[in-house]
């Protein structure tokens, strides 16, 4: 049975079922217990499951991360939340040198079930350290997976599966998507990892995009039908995995490349899927791949100023055409 | 304080501990010379009392995090002799499957030792969450995490000892209080106030703490033993304590290292007057609890062990490239 519920549900509902699932499941973060996450996810799981399971930590991210790590390796489910994913810089070391690498450096001999939840994404003049998609930092780390839904559907299917997941997970969600509804199942569901989803199917050029960014890139196709431009569009769904079947399929087909996401576009998640893509079929494109970014520079507070860092259905459209001149 | 109220196998097997400890490290040492074994090592000859104290409370089922200058914590704990000379050497029959040992990351979660973190001090929030998932668990284990006194300057002791007072986790901190961080001298590392020690910090999260002669098994065996004990029991008002063990390093911050920033008296008066192996085997002596031929045999055991250890290890093969690939996902 189909339901229509936001991005917030969805995850809300998943960490309920996770939490009921499983007794060693815990949940905690910065203002995640008492009043359910200053984004409300963590919403009703204290009244539900009790001060133990879910709770308000002290405000210290390094001890955040690096407490997940101590239980995950004695036998807990950690779920824990950075109140932005921004945070994350402060505690690299725990995520970059400890939660993706205390497993291989000590032999293969702990499992490491952490799973990190991380709003993303410029929602409303938050600023510079507020508003980051900073998921690219940490393809580039080893031993974590990097998780980013882009719909109500997604996030719950693949929330449950990070908590189940024996390995590392960082899941990323965007802000603004926590308002949007999509149609989701009542029963029990998992999306496993490294499986794209083709949101729409189309001959002339392919489009990956993540987060709010899929939704922008439908849109853009959508208006470029009415120009006989057929687009595919892709979400990975997970960067690390990165389904490279899926996306290289349809480059096979449509010869034309565009990748669209918020963060930065040096080194952004971008880089890495246009650089497999050249490795394994620069002789199958037909035009330059196309990167729709976010600026190189860092997000002014000023509300004014935030719609010059997101990529606009008009950017989107400018580049598929210009992968068709 | 009189042997006589003392346990003689427990008398014998703290010298055996930290015998085993010294032993281990001068013949590691040996194999660093003799180009077998690459890599940094830290060298704890002079602390080996702390940790042979410390974890003689201990049982396989409690947990350890050692530090970098650890190899005596983890022979305290139980591990494997071969297994660690295996990791020193790259062999595929060391802890880690044949990943080394270069800053030591040698692990045994049978015994509880989970391992060590490369950047030093991060133990302080590991274990943290580890004393969370035994208050949650409701086992009455316990988690000892070693570090430095120069990693205890880091933020994360703040972080750590924050976590650890506030939820009253059954986490046991041992500083091995040296003096030195690498070349800084522990007076050039921390704010405190006139004749006061980094335990008085544990005061302020109504952590209990000693300052303890790290040198002398026994002091420390005997304020661990009580911490240990109100750390397994949930119905203690304080389940957490720091231990500051003082003592002395005998070498450089590593193998390799001059040491320029060490005055060599000093180290030779720690040496000479205050070894914790010669003084408590004096101890022994004295008191009349053993004789010559009894410390002589287990000497000779000791030394046999570590022989045996060397030469399994120095029997496994070392890795190929494939090793590299495996394991980063469970
Ligand atoms: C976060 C971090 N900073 C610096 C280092 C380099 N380093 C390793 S050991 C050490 C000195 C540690 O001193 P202390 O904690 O007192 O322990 P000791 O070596 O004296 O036993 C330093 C600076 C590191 N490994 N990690």
């Amino acid at each position: 049975m189909m339901r229509k519920i936001t991005m917030r549900e969805a995850l809300n509902e998943a960490l309920f079922e996770e939490m009921e699932r499983n007794k060693n499941t815990l949940c905690f973060g910065e203002d995640v217990g008492y009043i359910g996450g200053i984004f409300g996810v963590t919403r009703g799981l204290q009244e539900k499951f009790g001060k133990e399971r879910v709770w308000d930590t002290p405000i210290a991210e390094c001890t955040i991360v690096g407490a997940a790590l101590g239980m995950a390796i004695t036998g807990l489910v950690p779920i824990a939340e950075m109140q932005f994913a921004d945070f994350m810089a402060v505690a690299f070391d725990e995520v970059h040198n400890k939660l993706g690498k205390w497993r291989y450096m000590h032999g293969g001999k702990f499992e490491v079930p952490v799973t990190l939840r991380l709003p993303i994404g410029i929602s409303g003049g938050a600023g510079p350290e507020h508003s980051q998609s900073p998921q690219a930092l940490f393809v580039h780390s080893q031993g974590l997976y990097v998780v980013i839904p882009s719909n109500p559907r997604d996030a719950k299917g693949l929330l449950k599966q990070a908590i189940r997941d024996p390995n590392p997970v960082l899941f990323f969600e965007h802000k603004k998507l926590y308002e949007v509804k999509g149609e989701v199942e009542e029963e029990e569901f998992l999306i496993p990892f490294g499986k794209a989803a083709v949101k729409k199917q189309g001959t002339d050029v392919t489009i990956v995009a993540t987060a709010l960014q899929v939704t922008t890139a439908l849109e853009a196709a959508e208006l470029l039908e009415k120009d006989n431009i057929s687009v595919e569009v892709i979400d990975p769904r997970t960067l690390v995995p990165l389904d490279t079947d899926t996306i290289f399929e349809s480059i096979k087909k449509t010869g034309r490349l565009v990748i669209v996401h918020e963060d930065p576009k040096r080194g952004g998640t971008g880089a890495e899927i246009a650089a497999l893509v050249a490795e394994e079929l620069l002789f199958d494109l037909e035009a330059p791949i196309k990167r729709v970014a976010g600026p190189d520079v860092p997000i002014a507070q000023n509300i004014h100023l935030e719609k010059y860092y997101v990529p606009s259905v008009e950017d989107i459209i400018e580049a598929v055409k210009e992968t068709l001149d | 304080m009189a042997l006589s109220k003392y346990d003689k196998d427990l008398l014998l097997d703290l010298y055996r501990t930290m015998l085993t400890s010294r032993r281990f490290d001068q013949e590691l040492i040996r194999l660093l010379h003799d180009g077998k074994v690459g890599g940094f090592h830290h060298s704890g000859q002079g602390h080996e009392a702390i940790a042979a104290g410390i974890c003689a409370s201990l049982e396989d089922k409690d947990y350890l995090f050692y530090h970098h200058r650890g190899c005596n914590q983890q022979i305290s704990k139980g591990i494997s002799l071969e297994g660690i000379y295996a990791d020193f050497l790259g062999r595929v029959d060391g802890t880690t499957g044949g990943l080394g040992s270069g800053i030591v990351h040698h692990v045994d979660p049978d015994k509880g030792i989970l391992g060590q973190s490369g950047t030093i001090g991060e133990s302080y929030i590991l274990a943290a969450g580890v004393g969370y998932s035994i208050k949650y668990r409701g086992t009455d284990q316990v988690c000892v995490a070693f570090n430095g006194d120069g990693a205890t300057a880091r933020e994360v002791f703040h972080g750590g000892i924050n976590w650890v007072g506030l939820y009253n986790l059954p986490v046991i901190y041992v500083i091995e209080n040296n003096l030195l961080a690498s070349s800084l001298h522990f007076q050039n590392s921390h704010s405190l106030k006139e004749g006061g020690s980094l335990a008085d910090r544990a005061d302020s999260y109504d952590v209990p703490s000693f300052v303890v002669d790290g040198n002398d098994v026994l002091a420390v065996y005997e304020v661990a033993k009580e911490a240990i004990a109100r750390a397994r029991n949930p119905k203690e008002r304080r389940r957490c304590t720091l231990i500051e063990a003082m003592t002395y390093r005998y070498r450089g911050h590593f193998e390799g290292d001059s040491a320029e920033y060490m005055d060599k008296d000093v180290i030779e008066e720690w040496r000479e007057n205050r070894d914790p192996l010669d003084n408590y085997r004096k101890k022994l002596l004295d008191s009349g609890t053993f004789n010559e031929k009894d410390l002589t045999k287990l000497e000779k055991e000791v030394d046999d062990t570590i022989k045996n250890a060397i030469a399994k290890a120095e029997a496994s093969p070392i890795p190929g490239r494939d090793r590299i690939f495996e394991g980063l996902y469970a």
